[in-house]
């Protein structure tokens, strides 16, 4: 119940997960997303639990109206009751706590767990906590199961001593060590009623073994009325009130389907316990027997006690506890303790198993939701019982299941092991470390325990096989891409490590698997076994370990490589036990056939003696590595085929991307003839232009040339009118000469005429005459003052004009 | 698969396999890759020692290896050659031998770890060398590592010991320490170094 003690910012502080355990720094991120729909599918499966406890408590109620009244005076629903052992040596009486929680909101009182703690703290005392009494009726159906298993364990006992010597062992070991086998063959044992009368005497806390012993009579309908314990009493009068050797559970399929979408995390502990069959398992004060054992053989220290537990397990113990979820919040030094009791307790209660590296995780786990003494009984119920055989000196079983998963996992993925086939890689290589541990470590915890409800719900390892095998169909295809063995498992390890979706990983591995069966698996089993067990005890004879020529597990782990060796052995075989192969050759000539299992049994069972049962497999075995070589050389065929394919793909793929590629370029080089032309065109144009701009430069040339011209016949022109003005004004200055020598000549005419006057009449005439052709160019002149200088040809002309008309008068005047 | 067209004949076939690991060895002469398994008593750190290779971390409380755990490290060395490990870490506890040879079958290197600290260790060692010379590869590459170096003032087991042991066996020894990172790399590097090559011609066929 360590979990409870957890305070939420522990949790928080450093990337632990809702049960406290460490995340993996990749993984903090998607845990985060995952978390909130943890949340909310815990809900929904609370309220789910809660309206299926009450129905199932209302019709069983309406079964045995006596327990309804019992439960009436209760007065609460739900109930737990603490009981400490050295206080009252009967069970469970109702006032002894008084400590109810309600329905199954379970909000946990923290004050009362602190208390508890607190209590067990002080005085060492161990808690015996009954589970709430709603989930009794789950506790009573799972309770039918682990008696029904203790009677056929018995038989088996007795039937197959030979083949389970670490269970003959146990048998014969110290008497102290034998509690359990005498629970199991005072029923088998004793057909009288007799045994009860033990009952009362208590002094060595062993009653309560016989008491479940008369558990197990009472079922087979023996003893009907005795009443061994208050606790108990629901079981009792289910069993007591005549109930039919297989009890009829109207609601187990619900419940079924309601643990396969996983029990709420405040109910877990105490439905574990109801599933394991903590109940009908626990024999009252062993547990604190087995502790007193221990504390005594402590006291001295370094002897070697016969009784108490042998020095490598404790070592191996002390070593592992602080290797078991270390930095867990809850596993402080009382939790270590708690840990240390109940694996050191396990190890005396069954000395032939001892301790086995797993198991402390395991118990850590069960340590966090139950109190000690449950745990412990849960932890037997689930070593002892559904790992059977798992843990144990030589671990048959897990050898063979791991034999028995191989060839399940070669009829379900027979592509993927191909792959693996190819890579090399062994199935066992990866699922050996799942099988062991439960998946435990090996995926996220969410899932791990939604793996571990369906598990103990269903009392077998068929869950271990399902689950294992949905890992595979979910990473299976991208398993298969890998190149090399070392990828393959990194892989595999990381995305099984990242399966934080649970509840696909629980339904792929209920829904998808429902062909793998209890007892499928059991016929299965019962193939692989002969072939592990003779290699144990060629093994556990010789002293020595694996011998490969005549190991058969070895070598059904190592066929592949040695493919001569198998046919070699196969004649040979085959020469030696002629009537057997030939016999048995008709039987399962059909691979399919020998791999269902369906005719081996009866095969087998016919075999007179061990030996031959084992050439006989081994002959079938080199058969079946015969077919496997050739699969495997038809998935090398297949392998090089899709290659050659997939270059195939490439080629096509690439002519595609050619032929678009030159499409494109002929486009492109459209564009660049255009692209020309158009050059060439502007180029004409370009050449015209400057055509065009060189005419136009000429014309300027010429008109500038005109200009030129112009300017020079101007200029021309002005030094001729230049000219012209300065002959015009030397002229004049003629003029003015010529008309001062005029003026002067008129003067000197004047004179002469007044002198000549009467005389000359004619020559006035004459003088008159002259006078009027003298005044007229008087005129003229002052005429040409007044008119400036003005360039007009005419003007230009007159200048001559006067000059003639002066010489004339010149003329005249010399005349 | 439409794929009967392009089969190729049987025969041809056994010889374009590509990575087929008999010897966890198999790979061209320039990128090796490696089958390795460490095998020793629980607790002599063997986890760690992987550890500080693949990750460079050491945590002093590392959790118990149920089975085996895998890692896998690459190393360049100086001519040029790569070397790819890939890494089986295996369960110390004694029951757990049984499951051993499926992981150290078919290995190209052991390692078998002691703790210097601890003579049973030592013990357990020897018996794993005698194992693998029984029923491992022929051509395994074995060295033996006393891990714990750090802690020389609770040395148990005197380096000449491990010296002597392996000398005889024809092993390769190496005092290391996880915690400190002490010889760690050389470890692999040595036996990087150790590994046979493989010819030039790479086929192999029944």
């Amino acid at each position: 119940m360590l979990l409870s003690l957890l305070s939420k910012r522990s949790l928080e502080a450093d990337s632990r997960d809702a049960y406290g355990f460490a995340l993996r720094p990749q993984h903090v991120q998607t845990y985060r997303e995952y978390s909130h729909i943890y949340k909310e599918e815990e809900e929904e499966r609370s309220n789910k639990w809660k309206n299926f406890l009450e129905h199932v408590e209302k019709s069983s109620e309406l079964c045995s109206p006596e327990k309804a009244h019992k439960e009436e005076l209760q007065a609460e629903a739900t109930e737990q009751k603490a009981e400490t052992v050295p206080e009252s040596g009967e069970e469970g009486n109702d006032t002894s706590s008084g400590k109810s929680v309600s329905g199954c909101s379970s909000e946990r009182d923290p004050e009362k767990e602190l208390q508890h703690s607190k209590e067990t703290e002080k005085s060492k005392v161990q808690t015996w906590t009954l589970i709430r009494s709603s989930l009794s009726s789950i506790e009573n159906m799972m309770s039918f199961r682990v008696r029904k298993g203790k009677i056929m364990k018995d038989k088996q006992i007795i039937v197959d001593k030979d083949h389970l010597p670490s269970e003959a062992a146990s048998l014969g070991g110290a008497s102290e060590d034998d509690v359990e086998e005498d629970v199991c063959f005072s029923d088998a044992l004793n057909d009288s009623p007799d045994a009860f009368t033990a009952e009362n005497s208590a002094s060595d806390g062993f009653s309560d073994v016989v008491k479940v012993a008369g558990e197990v009579e009472a079922m087979g309908g023996g003893v009907p009325n005795s009443v061994q314990g208050i606790g108990t009493e629901e079981a009792e009068e289910a069993v007591a009130n005549g109930a039919p050797p297989e009890p009829f559970f109207p609601w187990k399929l619900e419940l079924e389907s309601l643990v396969h979408g996983g029990v709420p995390t405040d109910l877990r502990g105490e439905v574990w316990q109801a599933f394991v069959g903590v109940k009908a398992r626990r024999v009252e004060r062993y547990y604190y027997e087995l502790l007193a054992q221990e504390t005594n053989t402590t006291e001295s220290v370094d002897k070697d006690n016969s009784s108490g537990v042998p020095r490598k397990w404790r070592r191996q113990i002390e070593k592992d506890i602080p290797r078991t979820f270390p930095g867990h919040p809850a596993l402080n030094e009382e939790g270590r303790n708690s840990l240390r009791r109940l694996l050191l307790a396990y190890a005396r209660h069954n000395p032939s198993l001892g301790y086995c590296q797993a198991m402390n995780f395991f118990a850590g786990l069960l340590l966090l939701l139950m109190p000690e003494e449950n745990a412990f009984w849960t932890f037997v119920g689930i070593i002892d019982d559904y790992f059977d055989g798992y843990y144990t000196e030589e671990m048959i079983e897990s050898q063979v299941d791991q034999l028995v998963f191989e060839e399940l996992v070669r009829e379900n993925f027979p592509k993927l092991v191909n792959h693996l086939d190819y890579l090399g890689v062994q199935v066992a290589w990866f699922t050996g470390p799942w099988f062991l541990s439960i998946f435990v470590n090996m995926i996220p915890w969410e899932s791990v325990i939604r793996v571990w409800d369906v598990l103990l719900f269903e009392g077998n390892r068929v869950m271990l096989f399902r689950t294992a095998l949905a890992l595979l169909e979910l990473y299976g295809p991208a398993l298969v891409t890998t190149k090399d063995a070392g990828d393959a498992i990194t892989l595999l390890q990381s995305l099984a490590g990242s399966t934080f979706d649970s509840s696909q990983l629980v339904l792929t591995a209920c829904m998808g698997f429902l062909a793998i069966t209890e007892t499928r698996l059991q016929e299965l089993r019962d193939k692989h076994r002969p072939a592990v067990l003779a290699v144990v005890e060629e093994r556990s004879k010789t002293g020595q370990v694996w011998k490969d020529s005549k190991g058969l597990a070895s070598k059904l782990y190592s066929f592949k490589h040695d493919p001569i060796v198998t046919e070699e052995k196969n004649t040979t075989e085959e020469g030696t036990t002629d009537g057997y192969v030939s016999h048995l050759k008709s039987g399962s000539r059909n691979l399919d056939e020998l791999l269902s299992g369906t005719s081996v049994d009866s095969e087998v069972d016919s075999l007179p003696e061990l030996q031959d049962q084992v050439i006989w497999l081994k002959v079938e075995l080199c058969r079946v590595l015969e077919e496997k070589r050739s699969a495997v050389l038809r998935a090398e065929e297949l392998e090089t085929a899709l290659m050659e394919i997939v270059k195939l793909d490439n080629r096509r793929e690439l002519s595609a991307r050619v032929e678009q590629l030159e499409k494109e370029v002929a486009e492109l080089q459209q564009a660049l003839a255009d692209k020309t032309e158009q050059e060439a065109a502007m180029l004409k144009v370009l050449m015209w232009m400057e055509q065009e701009q060189k005419v136009t430069e000429d014309a300027r040339i010429n008109a500038e040339q005109e200009v030129a011209a112009q300017k020079n016949a101007v200029h021309v022109l002005q030094e001729k009118y230049d000219k012209a003005m300065s002959s015009l004004t030397e002229m004049e200055k003629r003029v003015k000469v010529a008309e001062s020598m005029l003026e002067a000549t008129l003067q000197y005419e004047s004179g002469q005429a007044k002198a000549l006057k009467s005389p000359r009449a004619a020559t006035t005439q004459g003088n008159t005459k002259k006078l009027g052709i003298l005044s007229f160019g008087l005129g003229w002149r002052d005429r040409n003052k007044g008119a400036s200088d003005l360039k007009s040809p005419s003007e230009q002309r007159e200048p001559s004009s006067p000059k003639d008309k002066t010489g004339e008068e010149e003329k005249g005047n010399a005349k | 698969m439409g794929c009967s067209a392009s089969l190729p004949d049987r025969s041809s076939s056994g010889r374009l396999v590509g990575p087929n690991s008999e010897n966890g060895g198999a790979s061209d002469a320039k990128n090796l890759r490696v089958k390795l398994v460490l095998l020793g008593d629980s607790g002599v750190g063997k986890s760690c020692i992987v550890l500080r290779f693949v990750r460079g971390q050491f945590d002093p409380t590392s959790k118990v290896t149920v089975g085996a755990s895998f890692l896998s490290q690459t190393i360049a060395l100086q001519d040029s050659t790569t070397v790819k490990f890939e890494i089986w870490d295996t369960a110390g506890q004694e029951r757990y031998a049984a499951l051993a040879p499926l992981y150290y079958r078919g290995a190209a290197v052991a390692v078998i770890v002691y703790d210097i600290t601890s003579p049973d260790s030592f013990n357990k060692a020897q018996y794993w060398v005698k194992e693998l010379q029984k029923h491992g590869s022929p051509d395994i590459v074995l060295a033996l590592v006393g891990n714990k170096a750090d802690l020389h003032e609770k040395r148990e087991v005197p380096v000449q010991d491990g010296i002597e042991y392996a000398e005889k066996n024809g092993m390769f020894f190496i005092e290391t320490s996880a915690k400190t990172a002490d010889n760690i790399n050389q470890l692999f590097e040595e036996i990087a170094k150790r590994l046979p090559r493989p010819a030039v011609s790479s086929t192999q066929n029944p």
